[in-house]
């Protein structure tokens, strides 16, 4: 039988930053893995590394840690990340957006965000492919973008580098305990005998949960995403818009008709190659991976009332990524109390990427230490799945569409 | 949203043959093809027909078309030009960009007849202008009336490369040599024999090792190849061309079976991954087919059995036809099928048929 102190199950962005920041440790660590790397959510998102999106809290703190590792991993992973500091716009187009973005900007300054309001002709200067029909838009200088399969694959290697291994298409089938503490975990291969268990492994996490008798508010909730032919360079940073922040914190408020209730919000970014990559939605509809031709219709609608010039821009691919949501939008980390040994590190939703960077930094200090460090000055209650003791998690799985526990 | 009864996805032999048989049965039938006209492949085959009566031996491929597209109109058809597919989603509803507007249609049933499309070969300068498929040379020639080049290299000496480069010849280029990697000619001995009388010479165990020019194809440097495909050194030799025409195999064209969520099987005479489907040509998806090069590469005939076999078995599906008629429709179609599918050439491609067959019997 196989040993190992921590087995991680999941090799997606935050299962593979856990194992680096393991691994460099030197802790032994032995990842396991249903497909490949950044098989799942990882490689089916786009390129932001944003810190506008967060919400002025925890949310936006961790995410301003987090990104300030960045440029660390750009230089120390062997794989080029596609790391970028070209600033991000939020386009508002409408007087509601606006108040509401005043508010939220001035909360995320106070945290330490450099972000400000820009009235339009400000915002064409920055970025003249905008419509003349918007309001304005806020700017931060401090956003950010990665290649999402890189920066996986980039972890994944460095980890490997420092001793972690990896057992890729293997797929974890139990966990056993013993005296209430993790023992090992079996999978389709073998049982390794292990001290501590990171289920990392996103919209999945509930099926990991149950085998240790846990009920994990976490469910699927759909991005599609849109790839169009390369074209000269168009988009200057990244480009969202104020509905994509009312989509993700405050659905409720976009209404009522077919746009709200994909949830359909932009998120716009342009590849060095020149290709854009236009998003998206935020719908839950259980596992269903697939794209649809409303959503793609609707997004394509939408950002051309933004950027005209995507109207005369052929699409050539789409895709879809389930994003793990939790009730309160933040992810959920840590060490599970009735479980000793079994640390949750999953539910970030379109946020792994950004947050990653920090979640394998708190994990495996975690592990390590008992804690993460003072410096980083995190209140992990705020994160912990203690938090939700008294959601009725059927009930929230039932009320977004989600009905089945993949396996 | 724009109905219909069956919508067929390409206007080749198959689409064609799956639209008469189908409209024939009295159902509602729409056939969507990206290019400008109908037909597919066959518009440019000048060439004869092999086989029996029964296939319209002796006709030239472009009269067959003719023929099937008569037949179309006279069903009352619907035919949708330059409306190429790009989706296919929840509830059998087509996405299509027709005149560069985007467009869905929902169908009871989809017939997925997409065809094939040309291997390509890599070698250093492959691509420079001047090196092409050997269908697309075909279609310049035969459709177009635009000679691609003078001085042709021709690789690949399976019937495409054969029946191409005499018809280069007649359009009036200069066939240089066909090569061809493997140490025997690929198709049928008579196209052979015809090229060879003519002058070209017929290199076997020789390949490309790059392409000359900087603009364009300026020559080529070939090789042989010992019997392990290794090259030899010492055996380049240049030749003066302008133009190289690559006739190394055809790919199913599968994206949209793909998206559709069908599930595949890998025979590798059929060209690699194709389709999974039963004796009615039906996927494991309910209500999709496929018919033609997408359920594994043959030639056109059985392809247009096999839209035959769709066009029945979907107008059947929907109540156009009760068991007893199909059945026996559909049983001279097989005993069609089957004959096609014999002698030296036509058996490897009935085994790798059985094959695929068996593969939906498993998963059932």
């Amino acid at each position: 039988m196989q040993t190992s102190d921590v087995v991680i199950i999941g090799g997606g962005v935050v299962g593979c930053s856990i194992a680096y920041h393991l691994g460099k440790r030197g802790i032994p660590t032995h990842v396991i893995e249903k497909d490949d790397i950044a098989m799942g959510t990882s490689g089916a998102c786009d390129k932001a590394v944003l810190l506008q999106s967060k919400n002025p809290g925890i949310h936006l703190e961790l995410a301003l840690k987090s990104v300030k590792m960045f440029p660390e991993l750009q230089k120390s992973l062997d794989t080029d990340i596609e790391f970028l500091n070209h600033g991000c716009m939020i386009v508002i187009q409408n007087e509601n957006q606006w108040k509401v973005m005043e508010g939220f900007v001035e909360r995320q300054k106070k945290l330490g965000l450099d972000v400000k309001l820009l009235d339009k002709n400000e915002a064409r200067d920055r970025q003249p492919a905008l419509s003349e029909d918007i309001l304005g838009s806020t700017y931060s200088p401090m956003d950010c973008e990665a290649n999402p399969i890189y920066l996986t694959l980039g972890l994944y290697r460095g980890a490997k580098k420092h001793g972690v291994k990896f057992s890729l298409g293997t797929k974890v089938t139990g966990i056993k305990l013993e005296k209430g503490r993790i023992k090992s975990v079996e999978t389709d291969s073998g049982e390794i005998l292990c001290k501590y268990v990171v289920n990392a492994t996103g919209v999945y996490a509930p099926t990991i949960g149950r085998m240790v008798g846990l009920n994990i508010p976490i469910v699927p909730r759909r991005g599609q995403i849109i790839i169009t032919e390369p074209v000269p360079k168009l988009i200057h940073g990244g480009l969202n818009c104020a509905r994509y922040i009312t989509a993700k914190f405050r659905p409720e408020l976009l209404g009522t008709d077919e746009m709200a209730k994909l949830g359909v919000g932009l998120a716009l970014g342009q590849t060095e190659n020149g290709n854009l990559l236009i998003g998206g939605t935020r719908e839950f509809v259980g596992f269903n991976k697939t794209t649809t031709h409303k959503a793609l219709k609707a997004i394509l609608k939408h950002a051309a009332s933004i950027v005209p010039a995507i109207k005369n821009v052929h699409v050539i691919r789409s895709f879809a990524g389930l994003r793990p949501y939790t009730p309160d939008g933040l992810p959920i980390l840590g060490e599970v109390p009735e479980v000793p040994g079994f640390i949750m590190a999953a539910g970030h939703e379109g946020d792994g990427i950004a947050l990653s960077a920090i979640t394998g930094r708190i994990i495996s200090e975690v592990i390590a230490d008992g804690k993460p460090s003072d410096d980083l000055n995190i209140d992990m209650t705020k994160l912990s799945l203690d938090r939700f003791k008294n959601v009725d998690v059927n009930e929230f799985r039932e009320s977004h569409n989600c009905y089945s526990f993949a396996s | 949203m724009k109905t219909t009864e069956i919508a067929i996805i390409g206007a080749g032999p198959a689409g064609l043959s799956c639209a008469v048989e189908a409209a024939k049965a009295g159902a509602k039938v729409t056939l969507l093809d990206e290019n400008l006209k109908p037909g597919g492949q066959l518009f440019k085959q000048i060439h004869k027909f092999f086989g029996s009566r029964e296939h319209q031996a002796g006709t030239r491929g472009f009269r067959i078309g003719e023929q099937l597209l008569k037949e179309t109109e006279e069903l009352g058809v619907e035919v949708l030009l330059n409306a190429a597919v790009y989706g296919i989603y929840e509830n059998k509803t087509l996405a299509y960009v027709k005149d560069g507007k985007d467009h869905a249609l929902r169908a009871e049933r989809i017939v997925i007849a997409a065809g094939a499309s040309e291997n390509a070969l890599s070698f250093p300068g492959c691509t420079l202008p001047g090196v092409m498929g050997a269908g697309a040379a075909q279609t310049m020639i035969n459709v177009h009336r635009v000679l691609p080049g003078k001085k042709i290299l021709m690789v690949g000496s399976g019937n495409v490369g054969l029946i191409v480069s005499y018809q280069l010849m007649q359009a009036g280029a200069e066939v240089k040599a066909l090569i061809e990697a493997a140490p025997q000619i690929g198709g049928y001995g008579v196209h052979a024999a015809k090229i060879r009388r003519a002058g070209v010479p017929i290199y076997v165990s020789t390949t490309i090792k790059e392409a000359l020019g900087t603009e364009a194809v300026e020559g080529v440097v070939i090789h042989s190849l010992d019997e392990k495909w290794q090259p030899i050194p010492g055996t380049e030799r240049t030749l003066d061309v302008d133009t190289i025409c690559l006739a190394v195999g055809l790919s199913p064209l599968t994206e949209l079976a793909w998206m559709a969520g069908c599930e595949f099987t890998f025979i590798p005479p059929l060209g690699g991954h194709v389709p999974i489907h039963d004796e009615n040509m039906e996927t494991t998806l309910p209500g999709i087919y496929v018919a033609g090069d997408i359920t594994g590469v043959e030639e056109a005939s059985s392809a247009m059995e096999e839209g035959r076999l769709a066009g029945v078995a979907s107008a059947e599906s929907l109540g156009y036809y009760d068991e007893d008629t199909a059945k026996r429709l559909k049983d001279e179609i097989w005993q069609r099928l089957n004959s096609l599918r014999t002698g030296p050439f036509g058996e490897g491609r009935f085994k790798a048929k059985i094959k695929q067959l068996q593969a939906r019997r498993q998963l059932a």
